[in-house]
């Protein structure tokens, strides 16, 4: 039950979506990764992408323009 | 007041509005509706880099080179550049684009300037920028004007477009992976 964090401030898509796929492959179920993210887009393609894969996810704005997606990795 | 913009941030028919993407459909919906209010106003579908085009020869032009005279230009184009900026429909376009933009981020309460992460994403995003001007140029049109616009007017060279597009996103997307991973 690992917590991971991504810092993809300041990244404009697809980059955010890459390094969260990567960083979800290297780690193991049950472990939970925070990405911190300020692109719009990527607030819409990577809960997208990880709903998907049927993993959790949790969206919480945390200032203007600025979210942590919390993932769990259920499988 | 300041428990009324609380209070109003919470409303569901505000995030709905402002805050959250519409659907794809919407978002489709929409850009049919107003390619076709376009396309009534301004004679023409809708495009994005044309216009770019006058600007460069514009800044060029006050410093004194005058570059109307380039074969590049047809004879409407160097109309629109004799005209100047404020007669030219598509460039007041580009102009409501941006500034809509800005202030649909501000209605979301999204507007956040962003930092930079590396000199990499510095020299990526000029030479992409650089590439991406001049290739929509040569091409006669970007996404909008000979994709999206190509596409909806039933020309055989919005595919061509889309082909092409296609296969520089997929090298795109390696160098991205090479790069920035």
């Amino acid at each position: 039950m690992a917590e991971f964090t991504l810092d993809c401030l300041g990244e404009a898509c697809p980059v955010p979506l890459m390094k969260t796929q990567k960083k979800m492959e290297s780690m193991a179920v049950g472990d939970v990764l925070i990405v911190s993210i300020d692109h719009s887009c990527a607030m819409k393609n990577v809960p997208e992408w990880a709903r998907n894969q049927g993993y959790n996810v949790e969206i919480e704005e945390v200032d203007d323009g600025e979210w942590e997606l919390i993932i769990e990795k259920t499988k | 007041m300041q428990e009324f913009f609380i209070k109003l941030g919470k409303a569901e028919t505000y995030q709905k509005l402002f805050k959250e993407p519409l659907t794809y459909v919407a978002g489709a919906m929409l850009l049919a509706v107003l390619n076709i209010a376009h396309f009534a106003v301004l004679n023409g579908g809708w495009g994005v880099t044309s216009p770019f085009v006058s600007w460069g020869a514009w800044v060029v032009k006050l410093f004194g080179v005058d570059v109307s005279g380039w074969n590049y230009f047809s004879e409407s184009a160097r109309k629109t550049l004799a005209n100047g900026f404020l007669m030219d429909g598509g460039s007041i376009r580009n102009v409501g684009i941006i500034f809509g933009a800005l202030l649909a981020t501000l209605y979301a309460s999204q507007f956040k300037i962003k930092k930079i992460k590396s000199g990499r994403q510095v020299v990526a995003a000029i030479l992409g920028g650089l590439m991406m001007g001049y290739g929509a140029r040569m091409a006669s049109g970007c996404n909008i004007g000979a994709l999206f616009t190509g596409t909806a007017s039933l020309s055989f060279s919005g595919w061509i477009f889309a082909l092409c597009l296609l296969i520089g996103a997929y090298f795109g997307s390696k160098l991205l992976a090479k790069y920035f991973m």
